[in-house]
């Protein structure tokens, strides 16, 4: 990994380096960790081997289960996908809005930033209309003469797909954004002057600069996607069925406690894993910029 | 009426704060709660002066959270029947005042010591005329793609309606549908599970019929009614309509008994429950409430279809309502 210069405006001091006296000042945010995460977590643990019976009964019957499996498998495979989509459309997006006007940037952010302030449920119910069989996609193209019978485009992997890949474009492209913008364009000037062609310039010069970007923002869209809920819930079929709809069930319509918990639980593990991945690789003042 | 809870509560604004001179009353949300808070909320406080705040969705998760933490905050909750007659037992709600109640008066189907009816409703074969050369008329023709071919439109969450539908159109007879044969059920739904379009509330259900996405399907029948006053050509079909209905439970602890068992009594009186049904399309749950009713009106609603009703049998889902739903969600993932 090249030693690259990431502009954080104001790098926070590591903990350990901080004066002992310090440490005062983050008792209270530390307090309110503890009692607003800290202690759910490990009482929404306690529920996943104690409900109905102590044990580990539901975990067993979380792994022992092809069906379960089957949807932890389905996250992976949704949230992977969505994530390198999001990637690769983000990043000419991302370069663009960098090298953009400043004006014109602006504007384009703007209507970035809209989209994602309107209702998550309206936007994905717009989706829903859009690429239903008898929606205008499909009316439009079978109009056209381009096909003669309606894509399937909603209620399976296809529609989670672009739904979700429609809500995360933003996160990929804004820390992006940041990170492309922070290179110095004589350094592409550089490879120029050196003989690089364009394409040359670009994967060997602008892409590894923009590597830790690219990878902060990926793993952010997986673990968002991870635990993703409205948009699989809407778009796909029932056999496309995420995590977080399991643990809904259990919780909400089962009211099995014991099996959401362990469900929610196993998540919670994975996804910490990841982050703890990015820590080790990338650092805590390594995040894009957000 | 049963709106999927984590998706609506995303329309519905945050939770309102709660006087103690108070009580809640806590719905599905939607057009349902709103002809609610009309019919029996505001008379309720015009009579009583106890202001009625609405919250929503309902939320079984949700009433436990608060039962077993003695901190609750719901007074009043429409839930499912399946649901009452299994949370009552479980120790989930407070018996009813039936001093308080006038229980003769109710349709005694939908009366347990911790539930009242609430209003009931029917799951119909629906169809838009415009988008399908034929329309099925019953459960076996709406499981059976080689006649009507196409997307069907079916209920998402396991509850009682589908797998009695499916048992229907497989030929058992309504007086033999219970205990349910789910293999049997499953087995026939199978045969159609590539062709089913599931819809998660209300909403999503008169959107899909609308726009012709499933051209038929099993529905609320209240949802037909709206959309075709809305102006859709909608076929209703009544034969074995199945009947269930929305219970009305105070959850265990709740912190205004007295004025939740007063409401209770309010809102499944004659009047209210006529007013109710004329809003919403649904059934009322009280005897005398078809006697007040515009007899127009009164011929839409599903109690009106009585001859060709099936009841779901709301004891045998209270017991075996976990089990069936585990397997449901499974089924439906697989």
């Amino acid at each position: 990994m090249p030693a690259v210069a990431v502009p954080v405006s104001s790098r926070p001091a590591p903990l350990g380096a901080a004066e002992p006296s310090g440490f005062a000042y983050v008792v209270p945010a530390l307090l309110l960790v503890i009692v607003f995460f800290v202690f759910p977590v490990a009482a929404l643990l306690l529920r996943s081997v104690t409900e109905p019976a102590p044990g580990l009964g539901n975990y067993a019957e979380l792994f022992g289960s092809t069906t379960y499996l089957r949807i932890f498998l389905n996250t992976f495979l949704v949230s992977g996908l969505v994530t390198l989509i999001s990637v690769t459309a983000g990043f000419p997006v991302a370069w663009m809005l960098a090298i953009m006007p400043r004006r014109l940037g602006r504007i384009v952010f703007a209507i970035l930033i809209l989209s994602m302030w309107t209702n998550l449920l309206a936007r994905t119910y717009a989706w829903m209309v859009l690429l239903q069989r008898t929606g205008v996609i499909n009316k439009t193209l079978m109009a056209m003469g381009v096909i003669d019978k309606p894509l399937e485009l909603v209620n399976n992997l296809t529609g989670v797909t672009i739904g979700m890949t429609y809500i995360m474009l933003p996160f990929v492209i804004l820390p992006l954004t940041g990170v492309i913008r922070a290179i110095d364009p004589a350094i592409l000037q550089a490879a120029a002057l050196c003989g690089a062609t364009r394409a040359q310039a670009l994967r060997r010069v602008l892409l590894p600069l923009a590597l830790p970007g690219i990878l902060s923002g990926a793993l952010m869209v997986f673990v968002m996607s991870l635990g993703y809920f409205v948009t699989p819930a809407l778009l796909g079929g029932t056999a496309n069925m995420m995590l977080a709809e399991l643990i809904a069930q259990f919780v909400q319509s089962l009211v099995n406690w014991g099996m959401g918990a362990a469900a929610a639980f196993a998540l919670l593990v994975v996804t910490l894993g990841l982050y703890a991945l990015q820590l080790r690789f990338f650092g805590p003042g390594r995040a894009g910029g957000l | 009426m049963r709106l999927r809870t984590t998706l609506a509560s995303l329309l519905v604004s945050a939770a309102l704060p709660v006087s103690a001179a108070d009580m809640v009353f806590t719905s599905w949300g939607g057009t349902t709660q709103d002809a609610q808070t009309q019919a029996w909320a505001e008379p309720f406080t015009a009579e009583t002066g106890v202001d009625v705040l609405q919250d929503g969705p309902t939320d079984y998760g949700k009433i436990k959270a608060m039962v077993e933490s003695g901190s609750v905050s719901w007074d009043v909750v429409d839930v499912e029947g399946d649901y009452a007659a299994q949370a009552g037992p479980a120790g989930l709600l407070e018996p009813l005042d039936f001093m308080v109640i006038d229980r003769s008066k109710l349709d005694p189907r939908f009366v347990t010591d911790y539930s009242v009816g609430s209003f009931y409703y029917a799951f119909v074969i629906g169809c838009n005329r415009d988008a399908a050369d034929d329309c099925p008329k019953t459960w076996a023709d709406l499981f059976d793609t080689e006649k009507f071919p196409g997307k069907r439109a079916f209920y998402k969450w396991s509850a009682p309606g589908v797998i009695e539908a499916a048992l229907l159109a497989d030929g058992v007879a309504p007086a033999d549908l219970y205990p349910l044969d789910l293999d049997r059920a499953f087995a026939k739904l199978d045969t159609i599970k590539d062709d089913i379009i599931w819809w998660s509330s209300g909403a999503q259900s008169q959107q899909l019929l609308a726009s012709a996405e499933t051209p038929f399907g099993s529905f609320w029948n209240g949802r037909l009614t709206a959309l075709a006053e809305s102006g859709v050509t909608v076929e209703t079909s009544w034969d074995q309509n199945i009947t269930a209905a929305d219970s009305l439970v105070v959850p265990k602890g709740a912190k205004n008994k007295a004025e939740a068992m007063k409401f209770i009594a309010l809102a499944t009186s004659a009047k209210p429950q006529a007013e109710l049904a004329a809003a919403t399309g649904y059934a009322p749950i009280n005897l005398d409430a078809p006697s007040e009713m515009d007899p127009k009106v009164r011929a839409t609603l599903p109690d009106a279809q009585d001859a060709a009703q099936v009841n779901a049998d709301m004891e045998y889902w209270a017991a075996h309502r976990d089990e069936i739903g585990t397997r449901w969600y499974a089924w439906q993932a697989e």
